[in-house]
């Protein structure tokens, strides 16, 4: 079973209202765990940067189309992740975004808590990251730094449940086998 | 011993302090900067929470015109240009009698119509006799006739 963020109590009703003071507590909330997600798809600290202030900007624009205050969260991510695409999109490399993977569930054990690192595992971990597929990637960024449900997530990109579990499902696999790799012949 | 969260959140603290400058930056440029929103204390965003002190046409150009300013900037265009068309096709003005100069077509088509109208008025048949409504003065009812049920 996915561990979900328990819920906050975020002051989206006053920002829905304008109220400054609540926008700078939500993006003081979202300001980092935004930024790793843009940051381990994009690599590249200035992109990140433009990209989570063009979010934070779409998000103030366009709070009105945000329907249920506690979908917050994902909203936000939501924007980012468009933001993200459209920037593969000018670098035309839209097509990494296809992979298509069959549909396959993922096992209920798999919390984003299961899999804890030593120190000397976590460069080996950062580098294993960095080795899956986009949309691997992304799936895995949104279990790991938000603990998003898996119905979030297939908000967030767009993409069918079943897909996002068998993302997941791989993304982990994936993870797992490159992290063994490592760890049984290290460089 | 860490989550993968922890991992990732603490390999990007350094970027703390540009996140912090960011988000001062777009708080300050949506809400304090010209034509942005304006400050509105919490009290005040309950009572109206969707839009807050937000001026009505402010809204409105920042929802409905903005977002489609080609669209709105095409229609104006040929809305003046249907205004232009009208203009250049109306009748001169006689610079004398200031009255509109017909022209000679028009004019003959003008008394045509105006005989047709007054033929039509002047020899227009009276209705028949059966058709014409009776000038009965109704008698008072106590002298009517019809016998009355008991």
């Amino acid at each position: 079973m996915l561990v979900v963020a328990e819920r906050e109590h975020l002051p989206v009703p006053q920002a829905k209202a304008g109220v400054p003071e609540a926008w700078d507590t939500l993006f003081r909330r979202y300001q980092l765990p935004l930024y790793v997600y843009v940051f381990e798809l994009v690599h590249d600290e200035q992109a990140s940067l433009d990209l989570v202030q063009e979010t934070f900007i779409a998000a103030v624009r366009h709070i009105g189309s945000l329907r249920d205050d506690a979908k917050f969260g994902s909203w936000l991510f939501g924007i980012a992740h468009q933001k993200c695409i459209q920037r593969w999109r000018k670098q035309d490399r839209e097509d990494m975004l296809r992979a298509e993977i069959s549909d396959e569930a993922v096992r209920s054990a798999d919390s984003p808590d299961e899999l804890l690192l030593r120190r000397e595992q976590e460069d080996e971990f950062m580098q294993s990251l960095n080795q899956l597929s986009l949309p691997q990637r992304s799936v895995l960024l949104l279990h790991y730094v938000e603990e998003f449900s898996l119905e979030d997530i297939a908000d967030i990109t767009e993409t069918p449940v079943g897909t996002v579990k068998s993302r997941l499902h791989y993304a982990k696999t994936a993870l797992r086998k490159l992290m063994e790799e490592k760890y049984e012949n290290p460089a | 011993m860490k989550t993968p969260r922890e991992i990732l959140l603490d390999r990007h603290r350094a970027a703390e302090p540009k996140l912090e400058a960011i988000r001062r930056e777009v708080v300050a440029a949506e809400f304090h900067g010209p034509g942005r929103v304006s400050s509105v204390s919490p009290s005040e965003s309950l009572k109206t929470p969707e839009t807050g002190k937000m001026p009505v046409l402010l809204l409105i150009w920042r929802e409905v015109i903005w977002p489609c300013r080609r669209i709105w900037t095409g229609l104006a265009a040929v809305w003046l240009l249907i205004l232009a068309v009208n203009l250049s096709m109306r009748d001169p003005v006689s610079n004398i009698t200031g009255k509109p100069v017909r022209s000679g077509a028009v004019m003959i088509s003008w008394q045509t119509q105006q005989r047709w109208m007054s033929e039509l008025l002047t020899e227009r048949p009276m209705p028949p006799e059966a058709d014409r409504p009776r000038n009965v003065v109704p008698g008072p009812r106590t002298e009517s006739s019809a016998p009355t049920a008991v």
